[in-house]
């Protein structure tokens, strides 16, 4: 899947061809999907952005080994995904941490912003506290907005699983939050 | 685990409108949406498109020179345990101890030899990656040497318990098929787990 300039399939023949620098392309149109996704996986930017570059720098050495360019896209998720996977085996799940505080409110804030800014903050640790298989489900799902057909060619699992994979995510992080509430 | 309505995961999953949802199931899915939008809104880690393009105009080292640095690199040795295979490679052990000046391979007091076996008709390259190596996915290759499609390596491994699973053209994960014991990686998939023993001596 491609919005707008070259479609994959173009730009990964030309890069293929020899055209290094039409790599560009491909990261710059698949980049801020691949950050989000592993920053959610892993709750640290710095260790999602190694996972990012490590698994683009993978996509691009053996890209002649995607047999289906136009499902680049998904192509690509998999292998950021194993790269988090990778990340995550370094260290127990209890290690798992985000990064430190939610953004410093300024005075300048608005109370609105204050209070956004607290959200977002228990949310991502709700987040953090699925299992990496569930947390994996849920992103892909609802912060990426990949169908279940996408999903399957991203992580090699059945549709019936991951569907049922990313419903039990749904009542993890519900119940997640809802702890988080009875002790605020 | 809270019980979430079926009609709700329905909505989520694309498969009803959420209109057609009663009040309190439709505010349940929307909660939820709300969730995925602050999450998808949420900063993330800073682009890495620079320090991705300059790395790949660096010269990728030649095959030998990769080879000569794999061997240079400090390598912990693999100990491949299957069930059916546990006593042949015990004994071959055995008869590496007992050869006078030691086998090809040198063994240090606490280390064995693994034997990784893949069939995987159709790969371009096969590696190993687990926790003797870091997980590192390009670490330890496999090869075809009889062009069978039956990869294989020979490693020496520190004994004890290792988790594994082979990389197949640098991006499948898949697990031994002929592990004798699995575990489960946290993924939804399972590592294959090796038992290195001490070679008697």
């Amino acid at each position: 899947m491609a919005s707008g300039g070259p479609p994959d399939l173009e730009v990964v023949a030309r890069v293929l061809g020899g055209d290094g620098e039409a790599f560009g392309i491909i990261i710059r149109r698949y980049e801020p999907g691949l950050l989000r996704f592993a920053t959610r996986m892993l709750g640290q930017q710095d260790a999602a952005a190694d996972a990012v570059a490590e698994g683009l720098v993978r996509a691009y050495r053996h890209l002649a080994s995607c047999r289906d360019p136009a499902r680049l896209r998904t192509w690509l998720y998999r292998i950021v995904a194993n790269r988090c996977k990778s990340h995550l085996a370094r260290r127990s799940s209890m290690e798992v941490r985000l990064d430190d505080a939610p953004p410093i409110a300024d005075a300048a804030d608005s109370e609105a912003m204050v209070e956004r800014n607290e959200q977002m903050e228990r949310v991502q640790r709700a987040l953090a506290t699925l299992p990496p298989d569930k947390r994996e489900a849920f992103v892909m799902k609802h912060v990426e907005g990949l169908s279940y057909e996408e999903m399957a060619q991203a992580t090699g699992d059945r549709i019936p699983a991951l569907k049922m994979r990313v419903h039990r995510a749904r009542e993890a992080l519900v119940a997640a939050l809802q702890e988080q509430e009875e002790v605020l | 685990m809270t019980h979430i309505d079926p009609r709700v995961h329905e909505a989520l999953d694309g498969e009803r409108p959420l209109e057609s949802l009663p009040p309190d199931l439709r505010a349940e899915a929307e909660r939820l949406l709300e969730v995925a939008a602050l999450l998808a809104a949420a900063p993330v880690a800073a682009s890495v498109a620079t320090r991705v393009m300059a790395h790949l105009a660096e010269p990728r080292p030649s095959r030998l020179r990769r080879l000569l640095q794999w061997i240079a690199r400090p390598q912990a040795v693999t100990f491949h345990l299957r069930p059916v295979w546990s006593l042949a490679v015990a004994a071959a052990l055995a008869v590496f101890a007992l050869l006078p000046g030691g086998g090809p391979l040198e063994l240090g007091p606490e280390e064995g030899i693994a034997e990784f076996v893949l069939p995987a008709s159709g790969a371009h390259s096969v590696h190993v990656a687990g926790s003797f190596n870091d997980w590192r996915a390009g670490g330890i290759a496999l090869e075809d040497r009889n062009h069978d499609g039956v990869w294989r390596a020979t490693v020496v491994l520190p004994v004890g318990q290792h988790e594994y699973m082979f990389v197949v053209d640098g991006e499948r994960w898949v697990a031994d098929p002929n592990a004798g014991r699995y575990v489960d990686d946290d993924f939804g998939r399972e590592n294959a787990v090796l038992i290195v023993r001490r070679a008697s001596r």
